[in-house]
């Protein structure tokens, strides 16, 4: 049996982050879980990299000129800050508050959106809304720029609605009407952009706000019940107070922190599958003045975060996927060539990062596999645990030595397990993987030829370990 | 131009032109990180750019003047083959024009001829005298000695044009004659060498053979002026002087002139020879010719730029990495994430701007 601590912390470090080494959990336990979380939850000012040093070689962070960069820089972040509650909660937002650059078109418009949810992220949900609503990417994305106080494009003011902000239902009953939606909209007429220097010749210039005063609709509006001459501002109020908001950040944050939900559109009619654990969350929205600090504190305390239930229930996002195993096997922790193709895994196991297939987002849990995705989820985590030059499977080679002069084959896969999770395998996967390696012979380390076959064969037992089932939940 | 004179009013500056456009291939730049300045007003310069667009990573060769940019010719490519490189980093030329660039990735120093055709490469991975980790600024003196910034073993490494070891300086650290991560190096007219100390936020300079001479700038990037005042000069608007975030490239003219690549502050400094502040450089790029040339065929970027009102985002440094002055004085910096050059004119007599 795993110690409980550990599996504890690990747990806690899968999912208020992209996971950590066996020496950082075992420094993290030591540390004291409380303190951990309190750690996570009040990140310090500064980027959590050596920012200098990631831009002297790759100085074409800067510009982003394709969202690839974008995307290359993102993942190098969520390898390395070490505030990764950041880097969660700024991943978290993206999969809500979707905007796409395949609309945009400007990469570090784009990416400065990305910015303010990793700077943002922790903060006040009111906060987040007005940043949203004058953010120049979503702007773009949904059409606010077309928004006019003639002519109302309702795109944003529908979405801030039904898939940003309070959803379209709870308990049996609409939160809204079409005409809450019209009066939305209205608020935020002449919520625009200023004309943006082109492209050619010298690269792309990110898109800033501007707020139109002779496009906006001053009109008296009525919005959720209230009645006056709202403006977008009023609207984020209006909505904040909303139960139904409380219920929706609440049910977001259990649904990718804690356990599955089911998508937004369906939560009319589908009660929260744990409604004491949402309510908790709820009562610390209001009690904090919208504080998602305040809930996330609430969430990681909780009993229903720290049950053994929720561990390894969840299928793990591909960002989880790419960065758990890169900050495993501690590769890229620092700049060098070959990030790029890491940083594309996650678009090939469909988490196109900074392109949502639609404004709804990506579907998550079970819909992350599929067949295709499947093999590349298997493909890369195998590739790299079983890379045994790597500093991180090195280090599991050093752990795996210290079990003995000769593990048992079933020792060594225990401890396998125990350094990759701590994970644990249906009884016949693990009766085939041990019957494996009792195949292969005494797992000596007495004399370099020995340690050698040693690290091969912790290699090889890595990969199959990677290629399991039990491997793709965390 | 943003201009602070602080007693140092017998020199000025004009902005003169902007040269290149963004490009992966042929008729322009991709992150330009350094340049060297060859005969006949042409310019070999290092395009960085990034690992899913490797085909802008190389060397072209420009003839840069008002109003006219002629491409030349480009060379090197991405990879760790001889004549490739991966993170390309710095060039300089010998007296008869042959090409030395750095690589902070393979730990090499590979050579062309002034045409580009590949002719060796020397540099072992390493801490030992000769040996070099991440090399970065590289210049070579009159008397053929090449120097390299051997940046991650914080000294400057010597060596002959094949690459003989001759001699180093420095160690890491914050005092007098160290460094942490220094980047762009030059020589002034007397063989003195001038090395950014990156991210200890300063320049040095040394002797020749690399005796400490002066240190010149403290870390900052806000609203301290108080070195100018302390130097005697009075500063009409509240900007940070004297004061580096991570200086890049530096270059000395012939009358002293200290000319600062201040990256992270997006800006190029001057100063005197005793360190003083004459003036900086934020950027005032108007369309280039070859900028001038890509608009007018896209219809579509004269309609989008027709409604901008403030160009300010376009005109300003970004991340300005080199720095290099002409025997005209023309004041030469590569505009970094611009992929671009911003020219300034040194002028002989006082200009009214």
């Amino acid at each position: 049996m795993p110690d409980e601590k550990i599996a504890l912390m690990a747990h806690l470090l899968r999912r208020a982050g992209y996971g950590a080494s066996r020496d950082e959990i075992e420094a993290r336990v030591a540390q004291g879980y409380d303190s951990v979380v309190e750690e996570l939850l009040n990140p310090g000012d500064d980027p959590g990299i050596d920012e200098d040093l990631m831009y002297r070689a790759y100085p074409s962070y800067f510009d982003k000129a394709a969202i690839e960069t974008g995307q290359t820089e993102w993942v190098y972040r969520m390898i390395n800050n070490k505030y990764q509650l950041k880097e969660k909660m700024a991943l978290f937002w993206h999969t809500i508050l979707c905007a796409g650059d395949n609309k945009v078109d400007n990469a570090r418009t784009t990416a400065i959106q990305i910015d303010k949810f990793r700077d943002m992220g922790m903060g006040n949900f009111k906060d987040m809304l007005m940043m949203l609503s004058t953010d120049p990417a979503m702007l773009y994305y949904l059409d606010n720029i077309e928004s006019h106080k003639t002519a109302v494009n309702e795109n944003y003011g529908r979405e801030l609605l039904e898939l940003f902000s309070i959803g379209v239902g709870m308990d049996n009953e609409f939160n809204y009407t079409e005409d809450d939606v019209k009066a939305c909209a209205r608020a935020f007429t002449g919520w625009n952009l200023a004309p943006t220097i082109p492209v050619f010749p010298y690269g792309r210039t990110p898109f800033e706000f501007r707020f139109d005063p002779a496009d906006h609709d001053y009109g008296e509006k009525t919005f959720l019940g209230e009645t006056g001459n709202w403006d977008g501002g009023d609207i984020v109020d209006i909505i904040c107070k909303q139960p139904a908001t409380a219920r929706f950040v609440a049910r977001k944050l259990y649904d990718f922190f804690v356990a599955d939900e089911p998508p937004v559109p369906s939560w009319r009619l589908s009660a929260p599958r744990d409604l004491a654990a949402i309510q908790a969350l709820e009562k610390a929205y209001f009690d904090s003045g919208y504080e998602i600090t305040a809930m996330l504190r609430v969430l990681f305390h909780s009993d229903f975060f720290k049950d053994e239930s929720v561990r390894f229930a969840k299928v793990k996002s591909p960002a989880d996927v790419v960065i758990g195993t890169m900050r495993m096997v501690g590769d890229h922790t620092e700049p060098k060539p070959g990030l790029f193709f890491v940083a594309m895994e996650p678009k090939y196991m469909g988490l196109d990062l900074m392109n949502p297939p639609t404004v709804e987002g990506w579907h998550m849990g079970r819909e992350w596999i599929n067949s295709g995705s499947l093999i590349d989820r298997i493909n890369f985590a195998s590739s790299m645990l079983g890379n045994t030059d790597l500093p991180g499977v090195k280090k599991i080679v050093d752990r795996l030595m210290g079990l003995g002069d000769v593990p048992t084959s079933e020792q060594f896969l225990n401890g396998c397990l125990d350094l990759v999770g701590p994970l644990d395998l249906a009884e016949e996967t693990r009766s085939q993987l041990t019957e494996h390696l009792d195949a292969g012979g005494a797992l000596k380390h007495g004399t370099e030829s020995e340690r050698n076959d040693f690290t091969k064969r912790t290699g090889e037992a890595l990969k199959m370990i990677a290629t399991t089932s039990e491997f793709q939940f965390g | 131009m943003a201009s602070v004179f602080l007693g140092i009013n017998d020199r000025t500056f004009t902005y003169s032109f902007t040269a290149g456009r963004s490009e992966f291939q042929g008729t322009g730049f991709r992150n330009p990180m350094d340049f060297a300045l060859g005969p006949d007003d042409l310019v070999y310069v290092v395009n960085r750019s990034y690992e899913s667009r490797s085909d802008g990573t190389r060397i072209n060769l420009f003839r840069i003047g008002e109003g006219k940019e002629e491409y030349i010719t480009e060379f090197g490519s991405y990879g760790d083959q001889p004549g490739q490189f991966i993170w390309p980093m710095a060039i300089a030329l010998d007296k008869d024009t042959n090409v030395y660039v750095t690589d902070e990735w393979t730990h090499r120093i590979t050579i062309f001829n002034k045409d580009g055709e590949y002719q060796r490469h020397w540099g072992i991975h390493g801490s030992g005298d000769g040996e070099l980790d991440r090399p970065a600024g590289i210049t070579i003196s009159k008397d053929e000695t090449v120097y390299v910034v051997d940046s991650r073993n914080n000294r400057v490494q010597m060596f002959s044009l094949d690459g003989k070891h001759l001699g180093q300086f420095g160690s890491a650290g914050e005092g007098e004659g160290e460094f942490n991560l220094p980047w762009g190096i030059c020589l002034d007219k007397e063989g003195n060498v001038f090395v950014a100390d990156w991210r200890n936020d300063r320049v040095q300079s040394f002797t020749s053979d690399g005796k400490w001479l002066a240190t010149f700038g403290r870390p900052g990037t806000g609203g301290d002026c108080s070195i100018a005042r302390e130097q005697g000069g009075m500063a009409y608007v509240d900007v940070p002087v004297g004061q580096f975030n991570r200086p890049t490239g530096v270059c000395v003219d012939d009358d002293g002139d200290i000319y600062i690549a201040d990256w992270l502050n997006n800006r190029v400094q001057v100063l005197t020879s005793e360190g003083r502040f004459i003036t900086e450089f934020n950027g005032d790029a108007a369309l280039s010719a070859l900028g001038i040339d890509k608009i007018k065929s896209n219809p579509d970027m004269i309609r989008q730029r027709n409604g901008v009102r403030d160009f300010t985002p376009e005109k300003v440094l970004w991340a300005p990495c080199a720095v290099r002055v002409d025997r005209r004085g023309r004041v030469m910096i590569a505009d970094t994430s611009r992929h671009r050059f911003q020219v300034y004119q040194k002028n002989g007599e006082p200009v009214l701007v």
